[in-house]
């Protein structure tokens, strides 16, 4: 689950690593839940609208809308044709799964779960949404099993929470930028995974700017570049005080000058596969 | 310094800034806020929990959580920050429309509430707009800034009130479970619903179970007589996002990627009848005037970046034309740390 600051690179960073993994063999989906779909782009193929986009042997990837996979979970069990009708259109079934907290987030997961139990991939990589809604995303199965014990949806609240507790099944990758306000959200929420038991497995810093030469233009461009430098020195040592083990388990991508597509996450991905050949336990393995 | 505090109700123009995430609203709220309190007028702006930073640039520390505090040193207006709190908002507001305390504390002591209410659809995003309806009643200022959350989707925001509302509706939810549970909370025999109350019933107790199910009962049953007062709060939100004093400042992007996200954006806020008042375009990259001999990577990367966004800002301005109002403000090195960095960025703003 890679997860982070709104705006530090999350759906690169997801289709990087994706990439990383197919390429030491394993098949990877990569699922993302935001209805405004990018994820395409980085790998260069149509937009997914729901459906799962083959882009080679070993990666696809799905744009997951919640409600859909809710419906799927509705057919399923009804299977009679007039009652699954019936039920999808009722009023009282449309407000629950649109108002029922907890829900939604249950079908993302359960969905990356089965996915995984039916051995349709190796790895889902999953490009969550921004650190709040992403940590309720990792309590929805825990709150969800609390208040509903019985029935399909308490089982699979139950078996959901196992999976995401489990820290070898299901792990959390936090992006950010070498920036004040992604580093100071990193660390906190860093902490906030900790704190409820999800020790991160990697943390990817996104967007770092090469050091500046000594005889670069006296320009605004230089004196930005300079400047923002000497930020991101600060906020990567501020990182490293504040990161347990960020030495051991991080990787650190480059900003390029490409726009997301193939290129770019091809490059990035050759930066990613070589910090994490440096691992002394990479954490996919 | 004058007090801010006036005994009747003046003209107030209200600003709700939006935007993806990781753009900069915060930063451009706070500055939109500052503008207004040096063109003389007392302004307010409220915002969700912004960095460390923004708050001693502002001077307000903690002194600001969930109360108005006064930025030192801006002026001649007075300009005060207010760091929203939603659950403290919510509970306000079943306080306010409980009709007594055992009301209150049925609700507040629900299990589903107590559980799950906090995570309920949209209920953030809606805390956002009830305060800004609180305050703006209260009419206690020129100028209101809006700052929005950070959202799961960039139009969450604008649908909050609508399906808070669509939630609790009595309609659906609250008259499909009433009838399946007697005063002592047991199951009442279902032969009365009919086949399709039966039907709806079978599912959802096959779902989720008849405990969840008697718990949510009894959460809408407690929340029944605050309904109305709910009801007509969220109404009267809608209401005032959609008025004539109300206007949104959309922050977007430079780079051409982010140009359809920005459209996107602005035309649902023009579907939903609101006043696009301008488009901030933030953090562009300055454009190198030469390149330079013997091109070092990271230049050639900030001639990228100056390209890029040059373009991204030349399509907006081509297709926002005529729709609305258009401010870039540069790339800064860093987050303002004080009040003249904010003043400086303000200064590229278009008043409010």
């Amino acid at each position: 689950m890679v997860t982070g600051k709104g705006g530090v690179g999350k759906t690169t960073v997801s289709a990087v690593l994706a990439r990383s993994l197919a390429r030491r063999g394993r098949r990877v989906l990569v699922l993302e839940v935001d209805p405004r779909e990018s994820l395409h782009s980085a790998f260069g193929a149509a937009p997914s609208g729901g459906e799962i986009v083959r882009v080679d042997a070993r990666l696809s990837f799905q744009n997951l809308q919640p409600r859909t996979v809710i419906d799927e979970l509705v057919r399923e069990r009804l299977k009679v044709g007039i009652l699954v009708r019936r039920t999808l259109d009722s009023q009282i079934y449309r407000h629950f799964v649109e108002g029922a907290p907890g829900l939604k987030e249950l079908a993302i997961l359960g969905h990356a779960q089965r996915t995984l139990q039916k051995d349709r991939a190796d790895t889902v990589v999953l490009d969550a949404p921004a650190t709040g809604h992403g940590l309720s995303l990792l309590a929805a199965p825990g709150l969800v099993s609390e208040v509903i014990v019985q029935g399909p949806v308490g089982a699979l609240a139950r078996e959901l929470a196992e999976f995401v507790a489990d820290a070898r099944a299901c792990r959390v990758v936090v992006v950010t930028r070498p920036e004040e306000m992604p580093v100071e959200e990193a660390l906190e929420l860093g902490e906030e995974l900790r704190k409820r038991g999800h020790q991160p497995a990697l943390l990817a810093v996104n967007g770092l700017l090469p050091a500046p030469g000594r005889h670069e233009p006296n320009d605004r461009a230089t004196e930005l570049w300079r400047a923002r430098h000497l930020v991101q020195v600060r906020e990567l040592e501020h990182l490293e005080r504040g990161w347990p083990d960020s030495g051991a388990a991080a990787v650190r991508l480059p900003q390029v000058a490409l726009p997301l597509g193939p290129p770019l996450i091809d490059e990035l991905r050759r930066v990613c596969d070589e910090a994490l050949a440096g691992m002394a336990a990479a954490p996919w393995e | 310094m004058k007090s801010p505090v006036k005994s009747s109700p003046r003209p107030q123009a209200l600003t709700v800034v939006v935007g993806a995430g990781g753009v900069g609203k915060t930063t451009i709220a706070a500055a939109l806020g500052l503008r207004a309190a040096e063109a003389g007028r007392d302004a307010l702006v409220m915002t969700f929990d912004p960095a460390r930073r923004l708050k001693d640039a502002l001077g307000v520390g903690d002194s600001a959580n969930d109360r108005e505090a006064t930025v030192p040193g801006a002026g001649p207006g007075v300009l005060r920050a207010s760091l929203l709190d939603p659950g403290r908002t919510f509970d306000r507001l079943v306080e306010r429309y409980a009709p007594d305390a055992a009301a209150r504390d049925r609700i507040l002591g629900n299990r589903f509430y107590a559980h799950l209410a906090g995570s309920l659809a949209g209920i953030l995003e809606y805390m956002a707009v009830e305060r800004l309806l609180e305050v703006a009643d209260e009419g206690r200022y020129d100028g209101i800034v809006l700052d929005t959350p950070p959202t799961r989707q960039a139009l969450d925001f604008l649908e909050a009130p609508e399906r808070i509302v669509s939630f609790l509706d009595s309609g659906a939810l609250r008259v499909a479970l009433k009838p399946w549970f007697r005063a002592d909370g047991r199951l009442r025999a279902t032969s009365r619903l009919g086949p399709l109350g039966r039907g709806a019933e079978r599912f959802l107790d096959d779902l989720v179970g008849l405990g969840l199910l008697r718990d949510m009962a009894e959460f809408f049953q407690a929340f029944a007589p605050l309904y109305d007062g709910f009801r007509d709060r969220a109404l009267a939100v809608q209401r005032l996002l959609r008025a004539p004093q109300t206007q949104f400042v959309l922050v977007a992007g430079a780079a051409p990627e982010r140009v359809a996200d920005t459209l996107f954006f602005a035309r649902k806020l023009a579907e939903a009848g609101h006043r696009l008042g301008a488009v901030v375009i933030n953090q562009v990259h300055p454009r190198l005037e030469r390149l330079g001999s013997e091109v070092s990577p990271g230049r050639r990367l900030f001639a990228w970046l100056g390209e890029r966004d040059a373009v991204g800002v030349a399509q907006l301005k081509g297709l926002l034309a005529g729709h609305a109002r258009l401010a870039t403000v540069p790339m800064l090195a860093t987050e303002p740390t004080d009040l003249a960095a904010l003043r400086r960025l303000a200064a590229a703003l278009p008043p409010i």
